[in-house]
């Protein structure tokens, strides 16, 4: 069954009540892929408004994962889940409230929509900040990823060879113990309707595919493991076909066994030069969280913490070097976090956040933009699912190339003495975004321009804007690489986010490097 | 909220649906309702109901799992043919192991019939109590409470059916100074009511923030250290997810041994360090099942200082020629007998932490963890609290700090910061040292 025919046998089989029509935005041109979702969108935002809410929105979505997970010659488990249901939420006496259900039938609907307005109601008592959303544009429009390869088409053998393949080539190399493969498929389907006026539907994919390889060496009694520098991406399985596997599984063979007889690392002061295959999740860390406007109003305080980027901060704040540029994103090709609108229904834009080296912006939604005067929101609103309330979420970040052609060879070659770290590994900051650790998969020293062999037990701690004005030279763009997270967290119930970041190979002066080998 | 029967019916469906060798379901459900709060303010709030299904289907050693959130004939009947499906494109495993047949599952009480009818009425109350609080304080509030009234249940082809109702809410605060230079943090995580005492949570929070305010320098460095439940929760789980057998003798775990095998009958600990788990421990109900459908027991991982049990799957328990564990779903460290405060009043000078935070494993032959202490720490001077002092960073592991252990208080049910799982009984520790390997600014 196409998951179009499955749509239908699922969908609302309820009695439609007189339903007044929603002003539609410009278009009315778009058909929706199931007839009923206009009707039940109608139903849910004239019950919320009936009942007293001044605003309502409700996302009907489906949500479709396939992960196949390996080790060695074996398959450890194929899961093909879906998840299907619908959110309302709604704004009473300036509060939320929100209600969700895995029924979609009208009477549902209903229901559900006066238990949001009941929330609201009842917590209204309490407000003492009145909620007030930006203006935004109504839109009756859709929206998808632009994939090549519909991955949920491609036939599971393809998918279990590909894994069991990269398996048996990191098992040629001697001395390779195990090696683990996996590969996660995401489809989110959403339609999406306001009381703007907006109806829009949207059909998103992401691919996460790793491996990880292992080496036991029972004489030195050590083990060492190298994942895969492939990334999640924001595309169908035309990725999982392109990326070179093999290449980078053998390559990780190699690593894991030079990684036993590698020397530990002396700890000090050292310069950096992070390929981007490890310096993406130092940007997600220290420069997308930092700068959501939640975390810097004390709203994440009690979760995922504050932001040492305050308000006053805003415009004349040395983030960092005057060579650093970060712009934040939703539009961007093959990011995780790219899409046509977000879940407040806003179109989605990029913008910067840092702009020769100075902080200037924050992410925002609906509900944040005039609290720095802002006409529009940034369109960073999302759900992880139908039955999660949408809030502030990173867009892709990401930090801007060098102007000249400058490769991770020509930076190599103009270092004196630096450790070079790649792939993501140990990752830590604190709960305002100051105080950071990272590791790597693979640490190799560079001597007089030249790597000289490969390092262990590499970490680095610094200060967020010391980091960052310690950057004085970055790749151009023909380097540049998207790395990302599948699932980035944060929210009270904790949410899932995924998201990108590209950066070019960069170099950083006098870093606080650790040794992290420890006998216990 | 279903029914056991209705569970069962659903049970029996696909059962009769399956024309796959065997069909084994695990499903489960409810609502689960929250509200948070932020600078002395609603922020968001909400219910949800839901109903999940798994259903996996086999064919010899052929595999496949189906999972879906609709409960209509139509659904389960493709929810069916799908892992079927997937099953006959999946290759044989050869580490397969047949279902489980009928099982004997000891009865868990962990159904608070007050807690499953609490609305949200009971929830924007508790808020205003901590709002309360800290306006009259002049502090900043911000906090989070979520309540579940759940069900889970699973059966099989082969006659196996268990079902468990439970109930749980977790609440966390943190209350801030306007002027951002102090922060102090509680929680609390139970399966009844009655066990939350907002009034009493609330002032721990404001009283906390209060006495943070302006917080003195102190050098990285290694301290005589009281960790809260909270930090001990926290490192504790870092530990506990490691304990598998395989991994430990396939010789890629703290667990194993150099020369082959696993640690277990090793002295690791001091005698008085004793970690087991107990479906049925008063103060932390567990679940009925764990693994498998395996049902839970008693299983003490650690006893007197001794490692005494890994976790087993069922394949491998059968190849290493011993019994399968459940997993098990709480977790309790033994305490002493004295309280936090009798420990600060025998501690001559030391590091007193409220909670550790961003917590990751740096290196697995060591579980060398790092992380962060946030929302209060301490200097403890001639047994008193002197004075707040700067938050650190810390690289260290959970098997120093049980190795390093001088003094226990009693143990109580506390949830872990960051993973927040609610069947956690552990006590505050004060250890010999603990290594702050540098200072976060972070207030």
């Amino acid at each position: 069954m196409k998951r179009r025919e499955f749509l239908k046998t699922t969908a609302a089989t309820g009695t439609l009540l007189f339903i007044p029509s929603l002003p539609l935005g410009r278009s009315n041109t778009v058909q929706f892929s199931n007839p009923d979702f206009e009707k039940l969108a109608e139903a849910a935002l004239t019950s919320a408004r009936t009942m007293g809410a001044t605003y309502a929105d409700i996302r009907i979505a489906r949500y479709r994962t396939q992960s196949i997970s390996t080790r060695e010659k074996r398959v450890l488990n194929v899961s093909d889940s879906e998840s299907y249901g619908f959110g309302i939420r709604v704004i009473v006496r300036g509060t939320w409230g929100f209600a969700a259900s895995q029924v979609v039938t009208q009477e549902e609907i209903v229901k559900v929509a006066k238990q949001a307005v009941a929330i609201a109601t009842i917590n209204s008592k309490l407000q003492k900040q009145p909620l007030t959303l930006a203006p935004v544009q109504s839109y009756k429009t859709s929206w998808s990823t632009p994939i090549k390869k519909n991955p949920f088409d491609v036939p599971l053998q393809d998918k279990v060879e590909k894994l069991l393949g990269i398996n048996e080539e990191a098992l040629k190399v001697r001395g390779v113990t195990f090696c683990s493969s996996s590969a996660a498929f995401v489809n989110e389907h959403k339609f999406f309707a306001s009381t703007e006026g907006s109806m829009i539907e949207q059909d998103l994919h992401r691919c996460e595919p790793s491996f990880t390889v292992t080496s036991v060496n029972r004489e030195l009694g050590s083990f060492q493991t190298r994942n895969s520098y492939a990334e999640p991406q924001g595309m169908g399985y035309e990725y999982f076909e392109e990326y070179p596997w093999l290449e980078d599984v053998r390559q990780a063979g190699e690593d894991v066994m030079e990684k036993h007889k590698a020397r530990s690392v002396e700890p000090g002061k050292r310069d950096l030069i992070l390929h981007p295959s490890n310096l993406w999740l130092t940007i997600h860390e220290s420069v997308g969280h930092p700068t959501e406007l939640d975390r810097a109003l004390g709203m994440e305080a009690n979760y995922a913490g504050t932001s040492f980027l305050t308000l006053d901060k805003r415009g004349t704040f040395k983030f960092g070097s005057d060579i650093v540029n970060f712009v934040a994103d939703k539009t961007q090709k093959n990011g995780l976090a790219t899409s046509g609108y977000d879940d407040d229904g806003v179109k989605t834009t990029e913008w910067h956040l840092v702009r020769n080296g100075v902080f200037i912006d924050y992410q925002t939604t609906r509900e944040q933009a005039h609290i720095l005067g802002k006409k529009a929101s940034d369109g960073t609103c999302y759900a992880q699912s139908w039955n999660a309330v949408p809030f502030q979420r990173m867009p892709n970040v990401s930090l801007q190339p060098g102007p000249k052609p400058l490769g991770i060879s020509d930076l190599i070659a103009d270092t004196d003495d630096a450790i070079l770290i790649k792939g993501r590994g140990s990752y830590s900051i604190d709960h305002q975004r100051y105080n950071f650790q990272f590791g790597g998969q693979a640490y190799y020293e560079v001597k007089k321009g030249k790597i000289t062999g490969m390092l262990k037990d590499v970490a680095y701690q610094a200060r967020t804007p010391d980091f960052w004005n310690a950057c004085d030279a970055i790749g151009g763009a023909e380097e540049y690489y998207l790395g990302g997270s599948f699932n980035d967290g944060k929210g009270e119930p904790g949410q899932s986010n995924a998201v990108s970041h590209g950066c070019c190979p960069s170099r950083f002066r006098s870093i606080n490097i650790l040794n992290t080998a420890r006998t216990v | 909220m279903h029914t056991e029967q209705e569970a069962q019916q659903i049970v029996t469906r696909i059962v009769s649906l399956s024309k796959a060798d065997n069909v084994e379901v695990n499903l489960g459900g409810g609502t689960t309702s929250h509200l948070r709060f932020a600078n002395n303010s609603p922020s968001t709030s909400g219910s949800v109901s839901n109903a999940t299904i798994s259903i996996r289907s086999t064919f010899g050693r052929q595999s496949g799992t189906v999972g879906l959130n609709q409960t209509d004939d139509a659904s389960l009947r493709e929810g069916v043919r799908r892992s079927e499906e997937l099953a006959r494109l999946s290759p044989e495993d050869p580490e397969f192991m047949p279902p489980l047949g009928l099982q004997r599952y000891e009865e868990v009480n962990s159904f608070d019939k007050t807690m499953a009818d609490n609305g949200p009425e009971f929830m924007a109350d508790a808020a205003a109590e901590c709002i309360q609080q800290a306006v009259k304080r002049n502090l900043l509030a911000t906090g989070f409470l979520q309540s579940n009234a759940g069900w889970s249940a699973l059966g099989n082809s082969r006659g196996l059916f268990g079902y468990h109702r439970t109930t749980s809410m977790y609440f966390s605060e943190t209350v801030r100074t306007p002027e951002g230079d102090g922060s102090g943090w509680v929680s609390a995580a139970s399966h009844k009511t009655a066990d939350f005492r907002f009034q009493e949570l609330a002032k721990v929070a404001v009283d906390k923030a209060a006495l943070s305010r302006n917080p003195k320098p102190l050098p990285p460095g290694k301290y005589v250290t009281i960790l809260e439940p909270s930090c001990v929760a926290d490192l504790l789980q870092g530990m506990v997810f490691s304990l598998n057998a395989r991994s430990a003798d396939e010789g890629r775990s703290f667990f194993s041994r150099r020369e082959g095998g696993n640690k277990l009958g090793e002295k690791l600990f001091p005698e008085n360090v004793t970690i087991y788990t107990d479906p049925n421990d008063p103060l932390a109900p567990g679940s009925r099942w764990g693994a498998d459908g395996l049902p839970q027991r008693r299983i003490e991982w650690v006893k007197e200082g001794m490692l005494a049990n890994l976790n087993y799957s069922r394949y491998w328990a059968e190849k290493q020629g011993t019994t399968p564990t459940p997993g098990g779903s709480n977790l309790i460290l033994r305490g002493g007998d004295g309280s936090l405060e009798d420990m600060i009043r025998s501690t001559k000078q030391g590091v007193l932490v409220t909670s550790i935070w961003y917590i990751r494993s740096v290196d697995p032959r060591s579980l060398l963890l790092t992380g962060l202490t946030r929302d209060g720490v301490f200097w403890i001077e001639n047994g008193k609290i002197d004075h707040p002092v700067n938050n650190f960073r810390w690289n260290d592991s959970p098997i120093s700090v049980l190795k390093n252990i001088d003094a226990m208080s009693k143990s109580a049910r506390v949830p872990p910061r960051e993973s927040r799982s609610p069947n956690v009984v552990v006590p505050a520790l004060r250890v010999k040292e603990f290594n702050f390997s540098s200072v976060s600014e972070a207030v």
